[in-house]
């Protein structure tokens, strides 16, 4: 039994920073490296789960990423996973959640995991799509947001809570294998221990390159690409002062200037 | 990377001439005490020397005592009476000259609230008057041949000052001391041509200026303290009445106005605690100065703000700034602003801790905020500078109130690897609950600069972690935790069944698991809702007593305070009592002072006079008490008791630890230490002083108990003065 948890290394933001020159990110001098809170969960969902089983289930890691996001994948292998898959490319700089997931998809194939669980979205980007597409090019079952989960390893379907609007909880059975994308606050993530920093230093990461994986550059180029990305102009706030009717006069005329009259 | 300071702080950073000297900024440490004064040379000249490294433009003694007949023994000053006090005291200046800083000299005579218990001398004042202040203590009224031998007091301090290297000579007017004396009509009942008319009460001081600015003007600048404005209306000094005159009158004789409020008896009204006043409280009466003055006019009023001090000088309020609480709670406050760095800045909480050592009388200054204040000789702790690790172990620190923060920050500061572990959500312990009562918000302070720097360190160190919010660890989880040594930090709680510090065991009938018997912790969280009637049994005589009854009787409580011990009594030594108590007043609270509680029952409690009836003490055998029993009880009632007699170590986790020591090999685990409140419960800054200590010396064999520091103190086989003899010479 094995559980394939996708994790990613994500940008925090400085309170201040300064965009790349090419204008399509922030400059990565402005950010600091961190595994996605979200991924955080979803590790402890597969620890908790191998725990329960009296450790029946391997936890695996796998993170798409350069060198850096080594710290993110120890992170995750500190708290006790057995081991991970780190898959880089130069070709990936500037993918997408779909041709990630692509890369993900031949990871589940190379590993034949019993569940693979990812975050419900990536804190930096938030596209909350990899899982999806993951599931969508495995043709396995998805769900999103799920904020429950009961599963134990031999289990032939999983029961699963979701979250859905005006505060409704969803209910859903799924056949496993399955992707699912797991929510904030379904559990309680651990932290690291040292004992667990210092063992995931010695853990086994296979590090891959598309070649590993019959993958090509031509076969992961993606089909969206960001054009650009700034801040926008925040409106400005305006203290009206006067006599009423100046008040009065002053609103008429911001009203007319927002309705471009 | 420090970036450059914003351009609205450019005015801090202005040179200033004063006199003969020039300033080469706005930041003027006001004189402060620390414990120092001129008998312990290393440490004043450590503590003053490092605020020089840190930036600041000008830094005085505290109060100097200019002759014998102005000795505050057993409170601490520094002296200038002899060339034994000038060679210590250069020491001072030579170290703040290293750092192109000027050294000042507060030039203090007292009158009668010196009360001369060291050198056994009678001061002298403008009229014979028992000292508000120290009120056993009579002054001797001065003739004219007296006033003129005081006045060479001033001036053979102000040559003796130049020689020590000073270029400040401060005549000091402030707190009611001498020349202000003088020229209020509360001390001054003179009917000579040095008491009644204006002119005639501003004599004394002017004269003096005039002579030591004769003495050593050309080589030092003359400044002058003056408490501008006594707070009792007309019975004193008032800052639009005689204060702008004084200031038109003297105002060629000083190069520098340094301007305060108030007297020495509340002199909280000018060290104003943030539970009252906020920064810059003074202005209202300072700003009237430079309106009146051609000088530099420098004024305190715990400025911790950079945006603040700019903003006073823009406005022409002041033209330095001065500090003295901020300079102690972080040392190198001229040098973060200069540099953007206001995020490092370690603000002033303003809890006047520093102030209660000085008030108690002889004990070394200590800052809640800055654990190495007071510590940068004896221990060598340099405020921003640390030993790097002389190890890899890594270490987990359990427990993130004052005392695991500040261990956890000093050994990442210093390269170790640290866990910082605590079951909150929130670094803080229980100053998270302690910032939420009435007018103590700035105390959080404390934890806000532990929270931005572990932020950044566990940045830095690579491995090290803040580990919040998750389930208490228990002795099993440290034992595999993996850590090299463990510091065990977790606090302490008030206790529940009335355990105290006059019977030293619980009060019959009181448990804080019924409704309406409540901890201070209950309180605070508001788990359980008190009644209309509450009454607090306080036997602790700190902070808590009287903030709860503050915090419920502003909700419209009606609040009973059963008293044992002094309420509030260490809000004295911090200036805070006076204002606490008329806060109280107000608020209706009823003090029910030297009473203590014999036992509770559902709804009232029997109170005693803790003095009771047996006043004559005689043995009668053993198991009979050699007093008679007191006989005189009174039943009080109450809805909701409120539990605020004593404290107890939260440390479980400690002993069980050290119960299973004969499994610390088998798991690597070099050394499980206890600090802070989990050690035995004590003040803030001493909780964050075990912390920081041991992270300095966590590498010694056992870093449970301190190091030796290097003391100061006389010799035996050395004369004090150069020419001295130490030997006995009896003169018979």
């Amino acid at each position: 039994m094995k559980i394939l948890v996708a994790v990613k290394q994500v940008s925090v933001l400085d309170d201040e920073f300064e965009m790349r020159d090419d204008g399509r990110d922030v400059d990565e001098d402005f950010f600091e490296k961190d595994l996605n809170e979200f991924d955080h969960f979803a590790v402890e969902e597969a620890l908790l789960i191998k725990e329960a089983s009296g450790g029946e289930a391997e936890v695996v890691i796998v993170t798409v990423g350069d060198d850096d996001a080594d710290d993110a994948l120890r992170t995750a292998l500190a708290k006790g996973a057995e081991r991970g898959v780190r898959v880089w490319d130069d070709s990936l700089v500037d993918a997408d959640s779909v041709t990630i997931a692509k890369v993900l998809a031949k990871v589940v194939e190379r590993e034949d995991p019993d569940m693979v669980f990812t975050g419900a979205q990536s804190v930096d980007f938030g596209h909350a799509a990899t899982g999806m597409a993951l599931a969508g090019l495995l043709g396995w079952p998805h769900a999103a947001v799920v904020s429950k989960l009961d599963f134990k390893p031999g289990d032939e379907n999983a029961t699963i809570h979701r979250e859905l609007e005006g505060g409704l909880e969803e209910i859903m059975s799924v056949t496993c294998p399955a992707v699912l994308s797991i929510q904030l606050g379904i559990n309680q993530p651990r932290y690291a221990s040292l004992r667990g920093i210092r063992q995931a230093r010695q853990k086994p990461v296979d590090e891959l390159d598309l070649s590993d994986l019959g993958l090509s550059a031509e076969t992961v180029k993606a089909a969206s690409r960001v054009r650009r990305m700034y801040a926008p102009e925040r409106g400005q706030a305006e203290i009206i002062e006067g006599s009423v009717a100046e008040q009065a006069a002053r609103l008429a005329e911001i009203v007319k200037e927002l309705r471009g009259a | 990377m420090a970036s450059k300071r914003p351009a609205k702080y450019d005015i801090l950073f202005e040179p200033i001439q004063v006199g003969p000297k020039v300033m080469k900024n706005r930041f003027h440490q006001s004189p402060h005490c620390i414990g120092a004064g001129s008998d312990k040379p290393g440490f004043q000249a450590a503590h003053r020397g490092v605020k020089a490294e840190g930036g600041w433009g000008a830094i005085n003694t505290e109060y100097c005592s200019i002759h014998p007949e102005s000795d505050d023994t057993h409170r601490v000053s520094a002296r200038i009476w002899d060339e034994g006090d000038v060679r210590n005291l250069r020491a001072m200046t030579d170290e703040i000259h290293k750092y192109g800083s000027l050294a000042g000299v507060e030039m203090w005579y007292g009158s009668s609230h010196a009360p001369c218990m060291e050198t056994r001398c009678t001061p002298r004042g403008a009229s014979q008057y028992a000292s508000e202040f120290e009120t056993l203590t009579y002054c001797h009224e001065m003739d004219h041949d007296d006033i003129r031998q005081v006045q060479q007091y001033y001036v053979d301090a102000a040559l003796r000052s130049r020689d020590a290297g000073f270029d400040i000579v401060n005549v000091y007017g402030g707190h009611a001391y001498l020349p202000v004396q003088f020229l209020s009509p509360y001390h001054n009942k003179r009917t000579d041509n040095y008491g009644g008319s204006f002119e005639n009460r501003a004599r004394f001081w002017v004269e003096t200026l005039e002579q030591v600015k004769n003495a050593v003007g050309n080589d030092c600048a003359i400044a002058s303290r003056f408490a501008i404005d006594s707070l009792y209306g007309t019975a004193g000094v008032e800052v639009e009445v005689d204060g702008i005159k004084f200031i038109q009158l003297a105002d060629d004789l000083v190069d520098i106005w340094d301007i305060k409020i108030g007297d020495i008896a509340e002199w909280g009204e000018d060290a104003g605690p943030s539970r009252f006043y906020r920064q810059g409280h003074q202005i209202p009466w300072q700003k009237f100065v430079k309106q009146h003055s051609k000088k530099a006019v420098l004024g305190v009023g715990r400025f911790t703000d950079a945006e603040k001090m700019a903003e006073v000088i823009r406005n022409g309020e002041l033209d330095i700034i001065s500090c003295a609480r901020p300079s102690i709670s972080d040392p190198f406050l001229p040098q973060k602003i200069e540099e953007g760095r206001i995020d490092d800045v370690r603000t002033c909480i303003g809890c006047n801790v520093c102030i209660s050592r000085w008030e108690i009388g002889g004990p070394p200054m200590i800052c809640t905020q800055n654990a190495t204040a007071g510590e940068e000789y004896r221990r060598g702790w340099h405020p921003e500078k640390f030993e790097p690790a002389k190890s890899d172990d890594t270490i987990l620190v359990v427990g993130a109130g004052p005392s695991g923060t500040e261990a956890a920050r000093v050994l990442m500061e210093r390269g170790y690897v640290v866990h910082l572990a605590d079951s909150a959500e929130k670094v803080g312990g229980h100053i998270n609950a302690v910032a939420t009562l009435p007018g103590l918000g700035e105390w959080g302070y404390h934890r806000d600069y532990r929270e931005v720097q572990l932020d950044k360190l566990v940045k830095k160190n690579r491995d090290s972690q803040l580990a919040l919010g998750g389930k208490p660890l228990t002795a099993d989880d440290v034992l595999t935790y993996g850590a090299d040594k463990v510091i065990i930090a977790t606090g302490s709680s008030w206790s529940g069944d009335g355990t105290n510090s006059l019977s030293h065991d619980p009060v019959p009938g009181v448990d804080a698991a019924k409704p309406n018997h409540l901890t201070p912790e209950q309180v605070i969280a508001g788990s359980k809702e008190p009644g209309k009637r509450v009454t607090i049994l306080n036997a602790d005589p700190y902070f808590m007593g009287p903030s709860l009854a503050e915090l419920l009787a502003s909700r419209g409580h009606e609040v009973t305070v059963i008293d044992g011990v002094g309420f509030g009594n260490y809000m004295h030594f911090t200036l805070e009592a006076p204002n606490m108590h008329r806060r109280l007043h107000e608020l209706h609270v009823n003090v029910i002072g030297d009473t203590w509680v014999s036992k509770v029952e559902d709804g009232r409690v029997q109170i005693y006079n803790i003095w009771g009836d047996g006043s004559r003490r005689e043995y009668r055998g053993p198991g009979v008490i050699p007093r008679e029993e007191n006989r005189t009880y009174e039943w009080h009632d109450y809805d909701t008791l409120v539990l605020v007699t004593g404290r107890t170590s939260n440390d479980d986790l400690f002993r069980e630890l050290k119960a299973r020591r004969d499994e610390f090999t088998k798991n690597d685990i070099k050394g499980v230490y206890v600090i802070g409140d989990a050690w035995a419960p004590k003040l803030m800054a001493d909780a964050t002083f075990d912390g920081h200590r041991i992270a300095r010396e966590i590498e010694e064999a056992n870093p449970q108990l301190p190091i030796a520091y290097k003391r100061e103190a006389s010799v035996w086989g050395a004369a004090y003065l150069p020419d001295g003899e130490f030997r006995q010479e009896w003169r018979v």
